[in-house]
């Protein structure tokens, strides 16, 4: 299997399977990092650690578990600690005219993206990794560090929400 | 896959594909930069935490230590010269953890290390030092240690050739010996037995001594404890300096 030679290669700290390994995993990674951190910036840095921490820890990494929950928990933990910093900062600058989306009411927004954005993080983010990458219940709580179930009722009603939000005249049989 | 799962995954993919085009070989460079170009470059001097000048000074004090009972006391000037505690923050798995270590001396004061003492201690012995867990691991559990030994006219790069024979005994898969700059700058050797969670690793830095020796710092876990104290002995690791 692909990934597993690669891993042996990034262990034996090979730069050339180290690109590949990048190619095929940088497009997922940025694509989830800016969805999360809803920042360019941010998902840039929160991406480009994640590599290298990839690259320096492969030795922590279990081979007999599978590689991308470890992989993406990394990752989505890279993005949050950058958020958790910036809203520090934000709190310092005491910024009061500069409302964040989640606090748009739904009525304003017609675009999914933005509706997505919309929701808390603790439904917002199970929704990212499940759409953008495609893991199951089971890999997201793997990722996230929470129960199935947890995982399971918060992509519900993270869906919900969005339903309501942008076909309201639709029945709810849709999401089970 | 529902239309609206469609509509959902489509609209993430839409709405974030201008930030992979726009950053994918930014990011990469960035990478590049901080794992490779800097390996190619030559290998720095690790700078000294404290001034030469009292590094000096403290050297001359050792040569009195183990003579006279005023050495004794002297001794405690390298205490002064590092500070006695500090809090670090380390990065398990991504989570960074704040943790406060302690400075610890190695045997007759050749080194200082600051160690997690809420986990770990230093037994010294007479050919060398072993940091390992507070409470002994039940027996199912393989050996969790990081061994710190000087030897004092090998250098590094006779050294690492013998160890590397060595291991490859009990480690085929031995990985290639690395030139690396942390947690320490020198020689890395890193092996495993199987891929089981009670799968022993070795991790080895073959480090010169300043002079004409090598200290040789060796870790022991286990697969599982990989991301624990695997991770936790590498950030001990990077305090690590030699007192000349």
């Amino acid at each position: 299997m692909l990934e597993k030679k690669w891993i042996q290669q990034i262990q034996a700290g090979d730069q050339a399977s180290f690109r590949q390994f990048y190619d095929a995993y940088a497009g997922a990674a940025i694509r989830t990092a800016s969805a999360i951190t809803r920042n360019r910036e941010m998902a840039k840095d929160a991406v480009q650690e994640t590599f290298i921490r990839v690259f320096r820890q492969i030795g922590s990494y279990n081979p007999e578990l599978p590689f991308d929950p470890w992989f993406y928990r990394i990752l989505t933990n890279e993005c949050l600690r950058l958020m958790k910093k910036e809203v520090a900062k934000l709190e310092l600058a005491d910024i009061e005219d500069n409302p964040s989306l989640s606090e748009e009411s739904f009525d304003q927004l017609s675009d999914l993206y933005d509706v997505i954005q919309s929701l808390d993080d603790i439904h917002r983010i199970p929704l990212i990794l499940k759409y953008v990458k495609g893991f199951s219940e089971k890999e997201i709580a793997e990722i996230l560090g929470l129960n199935q179930n947890t995982v399971k009722s918060r992509l519900f009603k993270g869906r919900k929400k969005l339903h309501e939000q942008l076909q309201p005249n639709e029945e709810e049989g849709e999401f089970q | 896959m529902s239309k609206f799962d469609e509509r959902i995954k489509n609209d993430l993919a839409k709405r974030t594909d201008k930030d992979v085009s726009d950053l994918k070989d930014e990011i990469w460079n960035g990478i590049n930069q901080e794992l490779f170009e800097r390996r190619r470059s030559k290998m720095k001097r690790k700078k000294r935490l404290a001034p030469a000048i009292m590094i000096a000074a403290a050297a001359i004090v050792l040569a009195f230590t183990f003579q006279t009972d005023s050495g004794l006391a002297l001794i405690k000037n390298i205490k002064d010269m590092f500070a006695p505690e500090k809090e670090i923050i380390q990065s398990i798995e991504g989570q960074d953890e704040p943790t406060d270590v302690h400075l610890n001396e190695g045997k007759d004061s050749e080194y200082i290390i600051y160690i997690d003492e809420s986990r770990y201690k230093m037994v010294k012995g007479s050919e060398s030092d072993i940091i390992t867990t507070i409470e002994p691991l039940p027996e199912k559990y393989p050996e969790v240690s990081m061994e710190i030994k000087q030897y004092p006219e090998v250098k590094p790069e006779e050294l690492v050739k013998q160890i590397e024979a060595e291991l490859k005994k009990d480690f085929p898969e031995l990985r290639p010996v690395e030139s690396v700059t942390e947690p320490v700058e020198g020689f890395w050797l890193h092996g495993l037995t199987e891929s089981k969670w009670d799968g022993k690793v070795i991790d080895v830095n073959v480090i010169s001594n300043g002079k004409e020796g090598s200290f040789v710092i060796t870790k022991k876990y286990f697969l599982e404890a990989a991301e624990g104290h695997g991770a936790r002995f590498w950030h001990m690791l990077e305090s690590f300096e030699i007192v000349e």
